[in-house]
């Protein structure tokens, strides 16, 4: 049953064979600006992303073998999770943390509940911050961009968080470096423009809606504008939209069909959420960076979403 | 009182020390009312309500009458008592006033009882709004609004805990881990997530 | 009524009817105080002794106690054993009573006590119901020790204090809430699978 989720949920009348297409389409989407992470951080970070998704794919085969399920390995999804994860993780981690996190992201994240379609949290997002909980120290030591002695440095929204720099340009950098992807960060986060130009492809092929995306930068775009550090109104836009993973999160992770509300009104209160906690967690939490921990959370609420959402559209009483 | 002081409490009970997820109390009437929606929010106002009021109830007892006649070392019995007494009266009061909102909270008042929430929060309260047997500055509006919060944490929890397990009855989760491990998974992946707001200041 | 044995009796609490990890009670305290295996331990203890001695004095008074007032009694017994041990333990053992925080005050809503005051104190003899305390004591002090002792080695990579290995990086993870849930979580996968495949 529940894998027709994507069937009714694309306006394209497709079979179920489509499942690993649409798979792979969002993981070719995403190589652009892997590419260009393995360039502004090194080799170091291919075989990050490679043993993330060698790891992912192998934990699937594993325990949909022990549990003597169909085995589809091949379906682009447990790739994608992986190359998801690699993604999410500094260049500078020890070759050990991308393995650990993989497997947790397939067995408990997401075999644990069913297996694809079935899993409420992000796989991939749920390694993360099962990453952050456990070894915090590797997950936050970013390198510089084209360092050859691989030297480490905190991210811009960190500097910010610490009070050290008020605003970006003052460590040297521009728009074009943040646009380009030329700046400390995760492997896959840097490169804006390749994975902006990955959305767009996706959209063209109706892959994924605008509607999560959209109402997760306005609010995260008007709150940092409104509510600044240094004052009212005076926030950077731009700024608050291409530092830091949100990029990345809001167009390749947000808008996971299994894991976000099915209707659009959902949708779009899902995107505000996501939005809303951002804000709240770059501008009060301890972390420099939360899109990653708004989404996990948001998973948590879109069960929810639906439910109530479904209830007034049949114009049924409200249940309270 | 300060607005500071106030949002950490509001912040912290909700999410950051949420009293099911990070505190662990109140496992029990968690796992026991997480099947659906509907009696999650009846179960969700009938805790918030009983950790409000027994917070105030305990705080007035430990101030006026156990430290008046240093019988502190009586807390458990007294507060487990009043908490007891209070539950019932309130559901009497209910059954009179209203058989509609009895029909929808009346059978998980008494449950409320055994919630080691509930004796939780006042044992919370008197811990961290009492120095050396004095009230600290404000005190008392402290103590209420921490069991309000905690109450609103548990039934956030409890609710998201709730339609998640109505989609997860849909699913074919694996055999053994359906029902209690796969919702203590869910618990985890939360308590993973609500960690974002760690380290909160303002 | 036919005749219990008393082995059985004392037997069924450990692993046939394991209160955490079979009846699935008394959870707070078994994800609460699991960091280490030393918390586990004292409390154990702790519930263990509240249990033996609740047990005692409800059987022993279960003639005497009006069936409708039942409850309230059973608390009154339970809350003044709870602040014996708490008193006790504030006394002669301050660093595992200030690790356990307030759920030693709190063991007297643990639903394991006012469960088997219920179920079984308030119904059978004397000596049966000790060795009934006696055993969901101690399976309860068993899951505890499981659960901190995953907990522990892989949390903070060491046992009762002792350093495991050098060079293993734990999993901080587990000693945190959500580690806890985790741990609980496939333990009773685990226990599941075991007993589907028998």
């Amino acid at each position: 049953m529940k894998d027709n989720f994507f069937v009714s949920f694309s306006p394209h009348i497709l079979g179920k064979k489509s499942t690993p297409k649409l798979m792979w389409r969002v993981f070719f989407s995403l190589i652009p600006a892997g590419l260009l992470g393995v360039i502004i951080f090194g080799l170091k970070a291919l075989w990050i992303i490679l043993l993330s998704i060698i790891t992912a794919i192998l934990t699937e085969g594993l325990i949909q073998g022990l549990a003597k399920r169909r085995i589809t390995i091949l379906d682009g999804s447990a790739a994608l999770t992986g190359l998801l994860l690699a993604y999410n993780l500094p260049s500078t981690v020890p070759f050990w943390i991308p393995v650990i996190g993989s497997f947790f992201a397939i067995a408990i994240a997401k075999q644990a509940f069913g297996g694809l379609g079935r899993n409420i949290f992000n796989p991939a997002l749920a390694a993360r911050a099962f990453l952050m909980a456990c070894w915090p120290f590797y997950m936050t030591r970013f390198s510089l961009p084209f360092s050859v002695d691989a030297k480490t440095q905190a991210t811009v929204l960190t500097l910010i968080k610490d009070g050290k720099i008020s605003h970006f340009s003052e460590i040297s950098l521009n728009y074009l470096d943040l646009f380009l992807g030329f700046r400390g960060g995760c492997i896959g986060e840097v490169a804006v423009l390749a994975l902006l130009l990955g959305a767009i492809y996706l959209l063209y092929q109706r892959i994924i809606l605008l509607h999560i995306p959209l109402s997760f930068m306005g609010s995260l775009a008007t709150l940092s504008w409104i509510f600044d550090k240094q004052g009212f109104f005076k926030g950077d836009i731009l700024f608050s939209l291409f530092s830091g993973g949100l990029i990345l999160g809001v167009f390749f992770m947000a808008t996971d069909y299994v894991t976000s509300p099915l209707t659009k009104k959902g949708k779009i209160i899902f995107g505000l959420g996501c939005g809303v906690l951002t804000f709240v967690i770059r501008r009060f939490g301890g972390y420099p960076e939360g899109v990653s921990y708004s989404i996990l959370i948001m998973n948590a609420f879109s069960s929810l979403i639906d439910k109530l959402i479904r209830v007034k559209r049949y114009g049924e009483k409200k249940t309270t | 009182m300060n607005l500071q002081q106030f949002l950490l409490i509001a912040i912290g009970m909700v999410f950051i020390q949420n009293f099911i997820l990070s505190k662990f109390l109140g496992l029990c009437p968690f796992l026991g009312v997480s099947h659906e929606v509907k009696p999650a929010i009846s179960m969700g106002i009938a805790v918030i309500f009983v950790m409000t009021f027994s917070s105030i109830i305990t705080w007035l007892i430990y101030r006026y009458i156990l430290i008046r006649f240093d019988l502190v070392y009586l807390r458990t019995i007294f507060f487990i008592l009043v908490i007891a007494t209070f539950v019932q009266l309130t559901e009497m009061v209910i059954q009179k006033v209203n058989l509609a909102l009895h029909k929808a909270l009346g059978i998980y008042l008494p449950l409320i009882t055994t919630n080691c929430a509930v004796l939780g929060v006042t044992f919370l309260n008197i811990d961290s709004f009492f120095v050396n047997a004095k009230p600290v500055a404000g005190s008392f509006l402290y103590s209420v609004s921490q069991g309000f919060f905690a109450g609103l944490g548990f039934s956030l929890v409890l609710l998201l805990m709730a339609s998640i397990r109505e989609r997860l009855d849909l699913c074919d989760t694996p055999e053994s881990l359906k029902g209690v491990p796969i919702a203590f998974i869910t618990a985890s992946i939360m308590s993973l997530a609500f960690m974002g707001f760690s380290g909160f200041r303002f | 009524m036919e005749r219990k044995r008393p082995l059985k009796e004392f037997l069924k609490g450990l692993f046939r009817e394991n209160p955490v990890f079979v009846i699935i009670l008394g959870l707070c305290p078994a994800l609460a105080v699991s960091t280490s295996v030393e918390n586990a331990l004292g409390m154990g203890v702790a519930v263990t002794f509240v249990l033996l001695f609740s047990n005692l004095i409800i059987s022993s008074l279960r003639r005497v106690i009006p069936e409708k007032i039942r409850i309230p009694c059973f608390i009154v017994v339970i809350a003044s054993f709870v602040t014996i041990t708490d008193l006790l333990m504030k006394g002669f053992f301050p660093l595992v009573s200030r690790g356990l925080g307030i759920f030693v005050p709190l063991i007297v809503v643990n639903c394991i006590i006012m469960g088997r005051a219920e179920a079984y104190a308030s119904k059978n003899p004397i000596f049966l119901s000790v060795l009934d305390g006696l055993g969901m004591g101690l399976g309860f002090t068993l899951a505890l020790v499981v659960i901190s002792m995953v907990r522990e080695v892989l949390g903070a990579g060491t046992f009762l204090g002792f350093l495991l290995a050098k060079g293993f990086r734990p999993l901080t993870v587990m000693i945190l809430p959500s580690g806890a849930l985790l741990t609980l979580g496939l333990l009773m996968g685990g226990i599941n699978l075991i007993k589907k495949k028998r």
